[in-house]
């Protein structure tokens, strides 16, 4: 019954494959559109901008100003707080790099030729940034914050999001020259 | 097959009917001939089993030989009906489809050798035989529709209401065929292959309640399992077919050149970085 019991598995595997794709999304109307009517400014992100106003919430002199002058108690609650605003941040950081992933996604349907080591690599490297992502927001609950990494990180999706800002602006660019219809929404 | 079945299957015959005069007033082969194609194949193999089985009886050797064959031409039409609906809206966007379409025509024929290799090695019985061949085309079904709506889903190329109810209809089908054929192929070519070998032919009388009581089983799961999926189809055709998607505007080749190495770098470098933050 082995060979049975294999078949079963694999239907009942494909089965909540198939119902996890039938589930409702968070945001039909903007997402069950065609990458066609997509607004190309929706991918620009956003969230790594507040880089500056988390940096001052989360400052070791801060830190160390109230570990020396307030009680144990206050010092262990604005710990947590502040691991809560990491937390957060990093979310939107993710928020910000789905964004830019998905923007290759689109740009890649909406391209007569594609490359399929390109899309492979691309494939892959969402996988393994979801697993790091889930382990990095894992450390961060359980420890200290480690700002500095923070601001690298914060740099790196800061200047992806500039050099897309400017890709955007040259799509939009040869949108306006090669088709009759609104790219450039 | 007994009376009871024969009844079910003339409710799945009426059912079938009822999807034929949907594709007819909905006019459904305009956008899918192979879809239309296999309700039509599937009414006339209903009819024709349906009337091989009150001329020649249940037990005969032509509703035997009628019954697997047109089974094999339901699954063979299917298969086409599938390889429709891959294409269908995808054809439009040249450089995904190219990729989609290599990788499941990989698949397809992965699977067709696999169906060949492993119907090959069965005894010469056509229901063995056969079983093994749907059970195994199931297994490809079910696996390229799987594989095409994620890949749908990843590039947001989501199908039309009425293309992905086609999609659910078929997949709940074969994949309830797929275990309803695994575990039946899997009794014929077990302990009860004494019932093909003419060599015990004297344990055929004993044999033949649990032959024929399987196959009831057998030939009734498979019936609610089709008239489940004419349902789903029935219902999405209820209503007037939505007007088809417009045909994308294609960005400039330079687009892609230029943008997709960029998000793969990027892509890198943060998964570097969060790398460097595991490090103690």
């Amino acid at each position: 019954m082995t060979e049975v019991t294999a078949y079963i598995l694999v239907a009942v595997g494909f089965s909540v494959v198939l119902l996890w794709l039938m589930r409702p999304r968070h945001n039909p109307p903007e997402r069950e559109r065609l990458p066609l009517d997509q607004s190309f400014e929706n991918f620009i992100p956003r969230h790594y901008r507040f880089f500056p106003q988390v940096r001052q919430a989360l400052s070791a002199g801060d830190h160390e100003y109230l570990c020396e002058s307030a009680p144990p108690h206050v010092v262990k609650r604005v710990m947590r707080e502040r691991r809560e605003v990491a937390r957060r941040y990093l979310a939107g950081l993710r928020e910000d790099f789905s964004k830019l992933e998905r923007l290759g996604r689109v740009v890649a349907a909406l391209s007569p030729v594609i490359s399929r080591e390109q899309e492979t690599e691309r494939l892959l490297l969402s996988l393994k940034f979801r697993v790091l992502y889930s382990l990095v927001f894992l450390r961060i609950s359980a420890g200290p914050v480690p700002i500095d990494q923070i601001d690298l990180l914060t740099g790196l999706v800061g200047r992806l999001a500039v050099r897309m800002e400017q890709a955007i602006a040259q799509i939009n660019a040869l949108s306006e020259q090669r088709l009759p219809t609104g790219l450039n929404a | 097959m007994n009376h009871t079945e024969l009844l079910f299957q003339c409710l799945s015959i009426a059912s079938t009917a009822a999807l034929c005069g949907f594709v007819l007033i909905r006019r459904t082969h305009k956008i899918l001939p192979y879809f239309s194609s296999y309700a039509v194949v599937l009414l006339l193999s209903g009819i024709a089993t349906g009337y091989v089985y009150c001329h020649f009886g249940f037990r005969s050797t032509t509703s035997y030989d009628v019954y697997w064959t047109s089974s094999l031409l339901n699954v063979i039409v299917r298969s086409f009906a599938i390889a429709e609906l891959c294409r269908y809206g995808l054809s439009a966007y040249r450089g995904i489809w190219a990729l989609i379409c290599g990788i499941l025509t990989f698949l397809a024929l992965v699977f067709l050798a696999h169906a060949a290799w492993d119907a090959w090695g069965q005894p010469n019985r056509l229901a063995i035989y056969g079983l093994t061949l749907q059970r195994d085309l199931d297994l490809a079904s079910v696996t390229i529709l799987a594989v095409l709506l994620l890949l749908r889903r990843y590039y947001g190329i989501e199908l039309d209401s009425l293309q992905r109810a086609i999609a659910v209809g078929i997949f709940f089908f074969c994949t309830v065929d797929l275990v309803n054929n695994s575990i039946l192929r899997n009794l014929y070519a077990g302990y009860l292959f004494f019932w093909f070998s003419t060599s015990y032919k004297s344990f055929w009388p004993a044999l033949r309640p649990q032959i024929d009581s399987l196959n009831d089983v057998y030939g009734m799961i498979s019936i609610f399992s089709s008239m489940i999926a004419i349902g789903i189809w029935c219902f999405a055709l209820r209503k007037p077919l939505p007007e088809p998607s417009k045909a994308p505007v294609l960005l400039p080749v330079e687009v892609y050149q230029e943008l997709s190495p960029m998000v793969n770098l990027r892509l890198r470098a943060f998964n570097d970085r969060l790398v460097e933050m595991l490090r103690p």
